[in-house]
């Protein structure tokens, strides 16, 4: 019987052990994060313009998005779009066609866990927009129409080298949704710094800038597709908290 | 967080500065009607106020009425370098003895300006400078009523200045 005690006794000693052994093994691989951050060129398209293209008959525009990671937080960020776009007011009818780029940067708010990289992010752009506005048809405003003459006067004058620069500031997320495919979508906030415009006529839409006010701002946004092209990789060092006294 | 919430407010603060801009406002000067002053002939200084005096356009049949004004707003054809009117003084007068009828030509030039989005164009006139108005006796004969027709602003473009005055 005392053997037998023993021998349980020594049993359950080594179950101790060894449970205490896996337990720091585990421990170890635990304490080895092997976290990395993926720094590349990210390009992709606005799926809004695309598809508007399609579905409007008065509008054409495509717009190519990019970004390039800077540091963990920073991304250098850019557009670069065409827009032909037809306006049928009540009073007026033209048509605006131009090219514009916007460049600046995005700063992304979101703290990725692990492998995850997505973003929540607040931007700024400065935009350039090339234009020309053809004024198809308009109306005289008459407020007191005595003689029954209303007036649409078919014009189909066309107003070139018209320019306009602008400030945004940007608001918006981006998703992984495949290995290296994103969706994203960002609302735009602008304010115009510098317009020129035609000679008795108005710049009432700005390609890139979209719809102009009777002030200075504007807005804008756009639902992107993108891809990611990897060029290297940073791991990521853990940070120490200092202890707090 | 915080930083998003407070950026979602400064949106906010941007687009509550807009002002709806798709309806002409009644304070936007579009197109300009002819402003005239009406004076006294026998004391040129004082303004004379008209009783129903009626004005008709060339081939209209409606009558746009004065009474009791010295000055009055006239609507221009924006479609013809011409707009022809009748002036005729105690419109309808019961007793047709008071009734008189001129005939006015107005010959002018026309010029349309951008306004805005929602009030499109506007139509500014520019009187003839070597004849600007053309006065004749209307088919009754009952001679002229307005005995002197001054240009005062041959440039109409707005409604805060007279442009014609006349005396009867």
């Amino acid at each position: 019987m005392k053997t037998k005690h023993t021998l349980a006794f020594l049993f359950s000693l080594v179950m101790v052990f060894t449970s205490f052994v896996n337990y720091a093994q585990e421990k170890k691989t635990d304490s080895i994060p092997t976290k990395t951050n993926r720094y590349g060129v990210r390009v992709g398209v606005d799926l809004f313009k695309l598809t508007r293209s399609f579905y409007e008959k008065d509008y054409r525009g495509l717009e190519v998005v990019g970004d390039y990671r800077l540091t963990k937080r920073y991304y250098i960020a850019g557009e670069l779009g065409n827009e032909n776009k037809t306006v049928e007011d009540d009073l007026l009818n033209f048509t605006t066609k131009g090219t514009y780029f916007k460049v600046g940067f995005d700063y992304n708010l979101y703290e990725n866990w692990l492998d995850m990289e997505n973003m929540v992010y607040v931007g700024a752009r400065y935009g350039v927009s090339s234009f020309s506005q053809t004024l198809n048809s308009y109306s005289i405003y008459n407020r007191y129409p005595y003689f029954m003459s209303s007036q649409t006067i078919e014009s189909g004058e066309k107003f070139d080298g018209l320019s306009a620069q602008w400030v945004e500031v940007v608001l918006g997320i981006k998703a992984k949704v495949l290995n290296n495919f994103y969706i994203g979508f960002s609302f735009r906030a602008n304010k115009l710094v510098n317009n020129k415009t035609p000679e008795n006529f108005d710049n009432l839409y700005i390609p890139g800038f979209n719809r102009t006010y009777e002030g200075t701002f504007g807005a804008g946004f756009n639902y992107t597709v993108s891809y990611l092209i990897p060029i290297y990789k940073k791991k990521v060092v853990p940070v120490v908290v200092p202890k707090k006294k | 967080m915080k930083k998003i919430v407070i950026l979602v407010f400064l949106v906010a603060a941007i687009f509550s500065g807009c002002e709806k801009d798709d309806i002409c406002s009644e304070n936007t000067p579009t197109t300009p009607r002819l402003i005239i002053d009406f004076y006294d002939l026998t004391n040129p200084t004082l303004t004379k106020n008209v009783t129903n005096l009626g004005i008709l356009g060339e081939g209209l049949n409606t009558v746009i009425l004065f009474n009791g004004v010295s000055k009055i707003q006239i609507p221009l054809d924006i479609s013809k370098d011409i707009s022809k009117y009748q002036f005729i003084l105690n419109y309808e007068n019961s007793n047709p003895a008071f009734i008189n009828s001129d005939q006015l030509q107005f010959d002018y030039s026309r010029n349309n300006v951008y306004v805005s989005r929602a009030c499109g164009y506007k139509t500014l006139f520019m009187l003839d400078t070597t004849n600007p108005f053309t006065q004749t006796d209307s088919a009754s004969l009952d001679g002229l009523w307005m005995k002197n027709i001054t240009v005062l602003q041959s440039n109409i473009s707005n409604e805060n200045e007279t442009h014609l005055s006349i005396s009867f």
